[in-house]
């Protein structure tokens, strides 16, 4: 058993006069791959952002290698050796590979940038991952998975002991994914002590070799991967145990489709059929980059479809805008929920009731007692963890309460078909299971639902029944008695992940 | 209709309660831009007598109000994350056009033709940035350069007389000029379309989000025109307004007025990078830069510093107000 790099005691930190952590004791190992887990409001970014040193603790030690460290700053983590691969990517895209790669550490001689030391130190440094990308190319022109290699590559310049991954794979493909494991398991492998940020429990499993579990402030599990069941860390997260039950949302065959595709295509996708009934949740599966965000686009008005028809209760439809969805009863989330979905400085309740500001106005002037009114009325039936008064800004909510108002819109807005893009990314185990039951009760009232999702627990979930696409086409129905995480990944073509 | 679901009664004193502890938490931002302002006005009045007076005021806001009537327009689009530097140079073409037919067409005619031509430039920006696609920065500063050329090729640099033309400073009530009163219809207009209208909300919208703005199903280039074209309408009547109080009009018309309009707004706390700010804001804006200007001519301070000042009160502003984020953000 190799020492502990970081030894973490009795941390505890408060955000005015409410304690978010209390008292937290984890050990890093070197070499370890250690998996942190809790749901939003745990204090999970809390804890990380005070191990990088961007957060003062009000008690509890850090110890690096045995002696008492204390960080005043980002800068005092980093020289202990210390560094955090952020949710987003931060870097240069106008930049090349190596450029960003060395960003921070150029090397120079006689005061000019040495190009040529930079792309070796560039080079090794992807060498020992176990990888290549072209030095001179500009990062805007590479897929985001290498731009994350691009991140990890960077904090292995100078001697870093400890890389924390905060959702390294929230946007990943499977096979990017897979790769980044490689690349951790790399890395700890040369002693470096791992520290991985997830929601995603089969992750956990295919990559940590320990599992601490934070609720609530505190560390409710903390145990050797081998030693636990799935089934614990769900429990040891919520605080009771959970699957992401089936809810029962059977297929109808009665009633006429009210959305139904016919050979749609555009430069994503081809030849996409199918019909859509009320009181139905069709699940379209499909990984990163197979087309099924670009086909929930084009059934939104998002974006344009160069081929076949849509039709909407029985009439062909061609959407020029948004705005023409909407009206013809389509109401949409979308995947990226921060770039596509917030008003960001406006309120709940203004961002609950946007698209139905002109009905819920006279004469051109909107009523503020309607626009509150409106949120009330779905506070509830949503459960959104929020003052009943929706002025609270959407920003100061977490992310599965985000989505329960951006979802409420269309209940507002009384759309009878939702068009849902990875309803449950971001968002942690309650809030998830909260939204598929929101999804259940709304088909039992007769929506008619896509679920376009590369999750497939949405699908197992709620779905009715599955079509799964591979690289813009459709391979494979699926339907309801046959749904199941092995029947998905079959017709996706694989394995999960690792 | 939203009734497909269950609806609940509403706890309308929660409700209440709520709304107001929200309403204290956003108070500090004009605030401190208020609190400023009183530090200002409390500076000047002990350092001259006349300060304080009814006259000195109705100079104040007479001063202010062609600035003041472009700013309406610049703080819509500002919130929207769109520019109008074209103002100035469109002022001074308005005028000019006016000045010219003035003597042909009559009063009425040649004013409703000096507002039109106002729409006009709005309509060339706003055709440009919405349906090219170039950028609103690049946009107006080629129109900001074209109308200046045309009125100085076109007027010959020549001062301009025009007649008969005086109504901006009637003082029909409590003896304030009507420009000044134009200046206050004028933002109080704009302030309640902006905080209250489906026009002005979706302003917001575009400014805090263009891609969510579209896919809640804003149509955000026409609400965009929209606001190039009422900027354009705010250059007619900056226009009108400069046409009679100057009593004539010139080459020089205008010129900087937005660079004026753009720290006024900034200055009321309108984020450059949109989707928040108010008109209220704008106002105090204007205030805090009219006051310091009013005080410093009262002084007897050359007016060549007064620029310098102004530049020098927009940079600490904004400053200040990083510094208050930055303290607020860090918690």
């Amino acid at each position: 058993m190799t020492a502990d790099f970081l030894a973490v005691r009795g941390i505890r930190k408060s955000f005015g006069q409410i304690e978010v952590l209390h008292g937290v004791d984890l050990d890093l190992p070197a070499g370890t791959i250690t998996a942190l887990l809790g749901e939003n409001g745990a204090g999970k970014s809390t804890f990380v952002r005070i191990l990088a040193g961007d957060h003062m603790p009000d008690g509890g030690t850090i110890s690096v290698d045995g002696a008492v460290a204390s960080f005043r700053g980002v800068g005092d983590a980093r020289a202990a050796g210390i560094r955090l691969i952020a949710q987003e990517i931060a870097d240069a895209p106008t930049l090349s590979v190596a450029e960003n790669i060395l960003l921070g550490a150029w090397p120079t001689r006689a005061g000019l940038v040495d190009y040529r030391s930079m792309r070796e130190l560039a080079r090794q440094a992807l060498e020992m991952l176990g990888t290549e990308l072209p030095l001179e190319a500009k990062v805007a022109s590479l897929r985001l998975g290498e731009r994350q290699i691009i991140e990890i590559a960077r904090s292995t310049i100078g001697a870093s002991k400890c890389i924390i991954f905060d959702e390294a794979t929230a946007a990943l493909s499977d096979a990017e994914a897979r790769k980044l494991f490689q690349l951790i398991r790399r890395l700890a492998g040369r002693g470096v002590a791992i520290l991985y940020i997830t929601h995603r429990l089969d992750e956990v499993f295919a990559l940590a070799d320990r599992v601490c579990v934070l609720r609530d402030g505190r560390v409710s599990l903390d145990s050797a991967a081998g030693d636990v069941t799935q089934d614990q860390v769900i429990e040891a997260m919520v605080g009771r145990a959970v699957a992401y039950a089936r809810h029962a949302v059977p297929p109808s065959t009665d009633a006429p489709p009210v959305l139904k595709a016919t050979g749609l295509g555009s430069a994503s996708f081809s030849d996409v059929s199918f019909a859509l009934r009320p009181g139905e949740i069709l699940g379209v599966y499909g990984k990163v980059g197979s087309g099924v965000q670009e086909l929930s686009s084009s059934l939104v008005g998002a974006r344009a479809f160069d081929e076949g028809t849509l039709y909407v209760e029985g009439s062909p439809r061609h959407f020029r805008h948004p705005a023409d969805a909407i009206a013809a009863g389509i109401g949409h989330l979308s995947a990226d929920r921060a770039a596509d979905g917030l008003l960001r400085t406006m309120t709940l309740a203004e961002n609950l009731s946007a698209p139905s500001w002109g009905r819920l106005a006279r004469r051109g002037f909107v009523n503020r007692r309607k626009l509150r009114q409106a949120y009330c009325r779905w506070h509830r039936t949503l459960h959104i963890k929020a003052a009943a008064s929706g002025e609270q800004l959407i920003t100061e909510l977490s992310g599965g309460n985000q989505q329960k108002v951006l979802l409420g819109r269309w209940l507002e807005a009384g759309s009878k078909i939702l068009v849902l893009s990875e309803p449950t990314r971001g968002v942690d185990v309650g809030a998830r299971q909260e939204i598929y039951r929101v999804l259940a009760g709304l088909a039992a009232k007769g929506h008619a639902i896509v679920v376009a999702t590369s999750d497939y627990e949405d699908i197992t979930a709620v779905a009715s029944r599955a079509l799964v696409m591979v690289r813009g086409r459709m391979v494979a129905e699926i339907p309801y008695e046959r749904i199941s995480t092995e029947a998905l990944t079959e017709a996706a073509g694989g394995g999960v992940h690792a | 209709m939203p009734d497909n679901l269950q609806s609940e009664t509403l706890p309308m004193a929660d409700l209440e309660r709520n709304r107001n502890r929200a309403a204290i938490r956003r108070a500090p931002e004009s605030a401190a831009l208020l609190a400023f302002l009183v530090a200002e006005i409390i500076f000047f009045s002990l350092s001259s007598p006349y300060f304080l007076t009814w006259g000195n005021w109705v100079n104040v806001f007479t001063a202010l109000s062609i600035t003041g009537v472009l700013a309406a327009g610049g703080t819509m689009l500002l919130i929207a994350g769109q520019f109008d530097l074209s103002v100035g140079s469109g002022v001074a073409f308005v005028a000019l056009v006016l000045a010219l037919t003035i003597d042909s067409l009559g009063v009425l005619p040649a004013s409703v033709l000096a507002m039109l031509v106002g729409v006009g430039i709005g309509l060339i920006n706003g055709f440009l940035v919405t349906r090219i696609g170039v950028n609103a920065l690049i946009t107006t500063l080629g129109t900001l350069a074209i109308f200046r050329g045309l009125t100085q090729s076109i007027g010959g640099g020549r001062n301009i007389p025009i007649a008969n033309f005086d109504w901006a400073i009637w003082r029909p009530f409590l003896n304030i000029p009507l420009s000044a009163l134009v200046f206050l219809l004028v933002a109080i207009m704009v302030g309640i379309v902006l905080k209250r209208s489906v026009f002005g909300r979706s302003i917001y919208a575009i400014g805090a989000n263009e891609n969510a703005a579209r896919l809640v199903g804003i149509r955000t280039k026409g609400v965009v025109f929209a606001g190039f074209l009422l900027s354009g309408a705010f250059i007619g009547l900056g226009g009108l307004i400069s046409a009679s109080q100057l009593g004539s009009t010139s080459g020089t018309t205008g010129l900087g007025l937005e660079l004026a309009v753009v720290t006024a707004v900034i200055l009321g706390g309108t984020s450059l990078k949109g989707g928040t700010g108010t008109m209220l804001g704008t106002v105090i804006g204007l205030l805090i830069v009219g006051v310091l200007n009013n005080g410093l001519t009262l002084m007897n301070v050359n007016s060549s510093w007064q620029q310098a000042a102004t530049g020098l009160l927009l940079i600490l502003a904004v400053s200040f107000d990083q510094l208050r984020q930055r303290l607020v953000g860090r918690r």
